[in-house]
This record gives C-alpha cells, structure tokens and sequence, in this order.
C-alpha cells in the first residue's frame, strides 16, 4: 500500500475491495422486491395527496355551481315582473272597472 | 464517475428515472435494481446493523420516487440518489438510541490467525469495526470514493460540504483504515 497523502487522487483499489466485501449486503433480490412493493403504496400514497386538493377544489366549485343555478330557477319576481302584467290586466280588460272595488276604501 | 452494477450509461438511468416518475413502476423497479447494492453498502457506511442499513437504503428509494420530478436528467443519476442515501442513514442514525460499537481492540483477534476460509469473514467484521469507530463523514468520504469510484467533488455534493474537507476526511479515514489491513495483513 501506498503512503496516505491528503493529496491522492488515485483510488486504494486494497482498501476499496476489502471495504467492499466488509460493507456488502449480499444478494439483493429480496430488497428490491420489497422496495417495489412498498413503491406500489408510496405511488397511491403521493397521487392521494395531489387529488385531496383537487377533490376539495371540484366540491367548492360544484357548491357554488349548484346555489348559482338554484338562485337563477327561483329568482323571486321584479317589481316590473310584478307591474306590468297588472297594467296589461286594467289596460286590456273589455269594461271599465268596477267603482265599488276602486272607491271601497274611500267609503269607510 | 461510479456507474451502477450493470455499468448502465447514465442516459439509461435518466430515461428510467423518467418513466419512474410517470408512474412505471417497472422502471423504477430497474433503477432500484441497478442501484441498490451500492444504496446498500452507502447506507452500511453509515449504519452497522444490516437491517437498518437496508430500511434506511429503503427510505432513501421511497424518498427518491417521491421526488424523482426534481432530479435533472442532464447530471449523472448517481450522486443525486447517494445524496439522499446518505441522508435517510445519517437520519436513521440520529432517531435510534445509538448502538455504541465495541471498541476495535476489544475485537481484534487474539493472536491465533483464523484459517483461510473464515479470514476474509473477520476481516470484514473488523473493517465494519474499524469505520464504526470513524467520524461517520469520514466513513461516508472513504465508502464513496474508494468503494463507490466517486470523485472528491461529485462527494462534496453527495455529504453537502467543500471539497477539501473531503479530502481531509478520505485521507484520515484511509490513515486508519490501512493500518488496520497492514496489521492484519502483516502480523508482527
């Protein structure tokens, strides 16, 4: 072996392979079957966490969907909605209107 | 530039680790392939015991899947994924009541030499011995450049520090290391 110097550039190729053999786990099939499994449950596990948002995004927007449509189906009626089909019923009616109805207040 | 155990080109790993982060996991399953011996002997660098060596090497595969959309492909695969090994061992490290190795001297043999067949067993104890008693960046130094082929600076990205603390690190745990083999080696 060589004298150590903080200046090697070179690679110990003794103390490599010796730290090699002394470090190695030995076979690694069964690792990295178990890597891929749990991978499969990390994969779900990270899809999850991005569609909590967008699930929760996509029920506001269906909430505020769903009271917008509801207020335009049962829109209460506009003082013209209310007016006008009163005028059109005086205007239009064939007779003239009945003066005990229209002076009945007045006679109390 | 260490390359994994098959010797894969980089470009391989960038282009597996694409399709991993798109949700293959048979691509993920053959980074994991190619990596983990060395994922293994990293975080054994670091951990003594087998087992935690190979739940942290576990974590740091988990981890990279997770962040695969951070790697960028045009750098070599490996430093990146040795980063985060190196991290999810020293975090193991830190979380578990410390297993206090016992000292080097204590396990050396007494004397007698075992025979050949045994020898390259003990040996290797005694190695684990000897770098369970280094600094554990010094451990991860010399692992990664006289085990792993990585260069002092690929290291100084992988452990997050300068270049020549690197050097510094590899020469006193080699300084160690190669007094240990030259005794075992050369009895007196």
């Amino acid at each position: 072996m060589t004298v150590p110097s903080p200046f090697d550039q070179e690679r110990d190729a003794v103390l490599g392979e010796a730290l090699r053999q002394a470090l190695d786990a030995g076979d690694a099939s069964a690792f990295v079957a178990r890597v891929v499994t749990r991978a499969g449950a990390v994969h779900w596990d990270v899809l999850a966490s991005w569609a909590r948002p967008g699930i929760a995004a996509a029920l506001v927007a269906a909430t505020a969907a769903g009271f917008l449509v509801g207020r335009m189906v049962s829109r209460p009626p506009s003082l013209e909605d209310a007016l006008v089909p009163a005028d059109a019923v005086v205007l239009e009616s064939p007779g003239p209107p009945d003066a005990g109805v229209v002076f009945a207040s007045l006679e109390r | 530039m260490s390359r994994p155990a098959d010797g894969a080109a980089p470009a391989d790993d960038a282009a597996l680790a694409a399709r991993a982060a798109r949700g293959d996991r048979e691509a993920f399953g053959r980074l994991v392939q190619r990596w983990a011996p060395q994922a293994r002997r990293v975080a054994r660098a670091v951990l003594r015991d087998t087992d935690d060596a190979d739940d942290a090497a576990q974590d740091a595969f988990l981890s990279a899947l997770v962040d695969l959309d951070r790697y960028d492909p045009a750098r070599p695969f490996g430093p990146w994924l040795m980063r985060i090994v190196a991290n999810a061992a020293t975090d193991r490290r830190r979380r578990r009541a410390v297993r206090r190795a016992e000292p080097l001297t204590s396990s050396l043999p007494g004397g007698s030499r075992p025979d050949a067949t045994a020898e390259r067993r003990v040996l290797g104890e005694h190695l684990r011995a000897a770098l369970a008693e280094l600094p554990e960046r010094q451990r991860l130094a010399v692992a990664l450049f006289d085990v792993e082929g990585y260069s002092h600076a690929d290291i100084a990205g992988i452990l997050g520090i300068p270049e020549g603390t690197v050097r510094s690190d590899v020469f006193n745990a080699r300084r160690r290391l190669r007094v240990l083999l030259e005794d075992w080696r050369e009895p007196t």
